[in-house]
């Protein structure tokens, strides 16, 4: 008694047995990996089981119920098992259609294929190569892919001239050699196992080598245990720290990308013996007598999940797999049409050059993928200072790994199995991937959409500092060195980097520097100096208290004005983009002076919008921005900032700077003035100050607008400003 | 050396050849190449065939189109391009100088060491 099922098999339907249809299964999957490497495989595989859909097709109308097992052994027979190609010699036919071809057309005997170089034409993964290498130096091809890979700054131009002077042809070699995890002798994954019967070796190498971090890290914490300061110098850091986490990831990778080994050709094809009827037979038969009477339910119910695992894993390497197919076909056939000269040429680098491009990518992100992970985010501290609450670091950790991580390690995974040479035309693997991304990529949407409303709303507190005239009519302008210093282990010692708004930073606080100093010409005859501190919040009221709260003190001593390097935000605070602009209103024929340093606060754009409500009065000197240098003396005019040294005596006396070289000469008559009373003075543009300003000059009177239009953008794309 | 792999060497090299002159004579479907083939008492199994066609498709000697079949989906018809017609002529020439060869070597009787033999005789010690 045995179960009928109806398949659909190549637009035929067909009633077949269970088991046939198990057996029938199993002999494409035998054909695709035969096939793995060879340029139209999906074509091949495609017309065999058309072939096989139409045998079945006449078989049915011969009166038969259903496809039993003999008659998928019959057909089988008739198609011939891939063991069967290698014996009956024609599926390596001495490369049919290649233009090298008839060079070797007399040498039948393999040996003497050995004398010359040819790139394989039927085991490749780019242009055939390294197995061509492989074969004149009789070794395994993956080996010589594992070379090229791993040298490939250095062999990248040794490959593309090799495919381009060595001739192409079909070498018949007999590595049916594969990478599997192995199902019995595992202790996770089998990977160890598999990777033990693949090069030949004992199986604890490869284990003590994945094990060995892990020993080392137990060991030397010990150490670190019982002397503290015991250092095991260079070696040990490299193999607990780096080491030990790539290949915890290799590993897992590894057991992602390659497939169980399950039926017993798989298994012969792990240890690299030659398939036939026999082995696998005395295969099975050991299979029989030891294994499966040990552990037959445990082992199937684990093994099919393993395999299930593995079929997914399959999966991926096949959309991919096609894609990079459908990409060498279409340039394949360009290749050819466009002769032997310079369109092979072209099309070859081309070729080339997607795939190694593809592959440095992704060794050079799966690089800095494990550096964030090991190294940085678990202890980043920036993200203290913007981050707020549980959910939004769940968040960010699923975008950082989903997001980021996963086409990375999908990008690797592909490659491997690309190299490894496993097919499957499974699609599990493409649709976790898939899926998770696309959390990742939800998260990421969710976390920028929280962060954005973070920095929705903005506000401003605005000061005047107090301030007394400077004698001598100039005012110095400094930067204080910071007295803020923070020690403890975890410091993280970088300091004044252009490109960051932050010049130091440790768990609890962030030293931030945005702050811009505008020197503007004064309304009256007096100095004035302007704080105005701005945040951005969720909300007007939140963004108004974290403005408050930036601690920027500026002092005046004589003619000195002392700003701080920079302000600190704590982290109950969070880093909202807080800025802190000083204004510096001088009278005309009054002298500044700034300091150098001002150049190492990080400028950012002050951008105003009259319609939306900065509607004070001196607003609209803001935007009118002097360039200067450091340590350099300014003079205001009434058209701006000059240089003293650029103002020539003559022509100070000689045009309308002569009123200014009159106050140059002498300062103290202006000295005192009170506030709103400018002297007077022959020059229109000075204005008396409206009555407003009565209320600014008390000192603490704030003043916020929660919609004011303020441009946030970088700091350092406005930072060159500086230097215009 | 087993005689397997002799053998088997020596099929490869006219498995080409003998497909080429099949589909020269008129558009062929695969499993009737096999059955001419069979016929002519040349084995060959169709896993063996569709790569082999698949390849000499890619290579531009083939092309193939569809035709309809009255039963199931329609058929592959393979039939030579101007290119695949020149490599069959070169592989028909290279064919004719073989099987001259090989016949003319295989054909004769007349032992070479005899007639060294022959050429020692003088200085054959009685």
């Amino acid at each position: 008694m045995k179960k009928v099922i109806n398949i659909n098999f190549q637009g035929r339907v067909i009633p077949i047995e269970e088991t046939a249809y198990e057996l029938l299964k199993q002999y494409v999957e035998s054909l695709r990996r035969y096939f793995a490497n060879e340029e139209g495989r999906e074509e091949i595989i495609n017309d065999i089981e058309a072939r096989i859909a139409e045998l079945f097709s006449e078989r049915l109308k011969k009166g038969v119920t259903c496809i039993t097992d003999d008659d998928v052994k019959a057909v089988i027979t008739s198609m011939g098992r891939p063991e069967d190609f290698d014996a009956q010699g024609g599926a390596e036919p001495a490369g049919a259609g290649q233009q090298q071809q008839r060079q070797s057309q007399y040498s039948f005997d393999s040996s003497s294929i050995r004398g010359r170089l040819y790139r394989n034409a039927d085991d490749k993964i780019l242009g055939g190569v390294c197995s061509g290498l492989a074969n004149y130096f009789r070794i395994d091809p993956v080996f010589m892919r594992i070379i090229f890979v791993v040298f490939i700054a250095a062999l990248f131009w040794v490959y593309i001239i090799l495919w381009i002077i060595v001739p192409s042809q079909s070498i018949q070699s007999n590595i049916t050699k594969r990478l599997y995890r192995s199902s019995e002798d595992k202790v996770i994954a089998g990977v160890c196992g598999g990777l033990a019967a693949y090069f030949n070796i004992e199986v604890w190498i490869p284990r003590l080598i994945f094990a060995l971090p892990l020993i080392l890290g137990l060991i030397s914490g010990g150490f670190e245990a019982f002397w503290w300061d015991w250092d095991f110098g260079f070696l040990p850091r490299i193999i607990t720290g780096s080491l030990g986490s790539t290949l915890f990831i290799t590993y897992v990778i590894l057991w992602i990308s390659v497939p169980v080994a399950t039926t017993a050709a798989e298994k012969l094809e792990m240890k690299g013996e030659k398939i036939n009827l026999n082995s696998i037979r005395d295969t099975v038969k050991e299979d029989l007598s030891g294994f499966r009477t040990r552990a037959e339910k445990w082992g199937n119910e684990v093994k099919e999940s393993a395999q299930q695992f593995g079929q997914k894993a399959k999966e991926f390497s096949q959309t991919a797999g096609t894609q990079a197919r459908t990409f060498a076909s279409e340039t394949g056939p360009a290749v050819r049409r466009g002769g032997s000269g310079l369109g092979r040429v072209i099309g070859v680098l081309f070729k080339a050059f997607f795939l190694f491009v593809a592959g440095i990518v992704a060794i050079a992100l799966f690089a800095g993928f494990i550096g964030i992970l090991f190294g940085g985010m678990a202890t980043f501290p920036l993200k203290n200072f913007i981050l707020d609450g549980f959910w939004q670091n769940v968040l960010a950790w699923s975008t950082l790994f989903l997001f980021f991580g996963i086409p990375i390690i999908a990008l690797i995974t592909w490659l491997i199995r690309r190299i490894i040479g496993v097919r499957s035309k499974n699609h599990y693997l493409g649709y976790v991937f898939g899926s998770l991304w696309t959390i990742g990529l939800i998260s990421a949407i969710i976390l920028g959409g929280i962060l954005a409303r973070n920095f929705k709303s903005r506000s401003l507190v605005e000061r005047e500092v107090t301030q007394f005239q400077p004698p001598h009519g100039k005012l110095f302008v400094e930067v204080q060195q910071s007295n803020v210093r923070y020690y403890g282990g975890d410091w993280f010692g970088f300091e004044g980097d252009d490109d960051l708004p932050f010049y130091g930073m440790n768990e609890d606080t962030l030293l931030i520097n945005t702050v811009r100093l505008n020197v503007v010409k004064s309304q009256d005859s007096a100095f004035h100096i302007f704080k105005v501190q701005l945040s951005r919040g969720y909300n007007p009221q939140q963004a108004r208290e974290l403005a408050e709260k930036i601690n920027f003190e500026v002092t005046q001593r004589d003619s000195l004005l002392l700003l701080p390097k920079g302000f600190a935000i704590s982290r109950n605070e969070k880093f909202r983009n807080q800025k802190v602009l000083v204004v510096i209103e001088v009278p005309v024929g009054k002298r500044i002076q700034l300091d150098r340093r001002i150049n190492n606060y990080n400028w950012f754009n002050v951008d105003f919008n009259r319609r939306g409500g900065w509607d004070i009065d001196w607003n609209e000197n803001w935007d009118r921005t002097y360039g200067w240098n450091g340590n350099q003396e300014y003079i205001m005019t009434p058209d701006g900032l000059v240089p003293t040294d650029r103002l020539d005596q003559d022509e100070l006396k000689r045009g309308r700077y002569k009123e200014i070289q009159e106050k140059f000469d002498q300062p103290e008559e202006e000295q005192p003035s009170t506030d709103t009373v400018a002297p007077a003075t022959k020059d229109s543009v000075i204005k008396v100050r409206i009555s407003a300003s009565s209320s600014e000059t008390s000192m603490d009177e704030p003043y916020s607008s929660s919609n004011s239009q303020m441009d946030v953008s970088s700091p350092l794309s406005v930072f060159s400003k500086l230097f215009q | 050396m087993n005689i397997e792999n002799t053998q088997s060497q020596m099929r490869k090299g006219i498995l080409e050849f003998c497909i080429l002159s099949i589909i020269r004579r008129g558009e062929a479907y695969p499993s009737d190449i096999v059955d001419e083939m069979r016929g002519a008492n040349l084995q060959i199994l169709e896993g063996t065939l569709y790569p082999l066609l698949t390849r000499l498709k890619n290579s531009e000697m083939l092309t193939y189109r569809w035709v309809e079949s009255n039963s199931g989906p329609p058929r592959k018809y393979f039939s030579l391009t101007p290119k695949g017609e020149v490599f069959y002529k070169e592989l028909e020439s290279t064919w004719n100088e073989l099987a001259n060869a090989v016949n003319s070597l295989t054909s004769k009787r007349e032992s070479l060491v005899s007639s060294a033999n022959n050429n020692n005789n003088p200085i054959e010690p009685i």
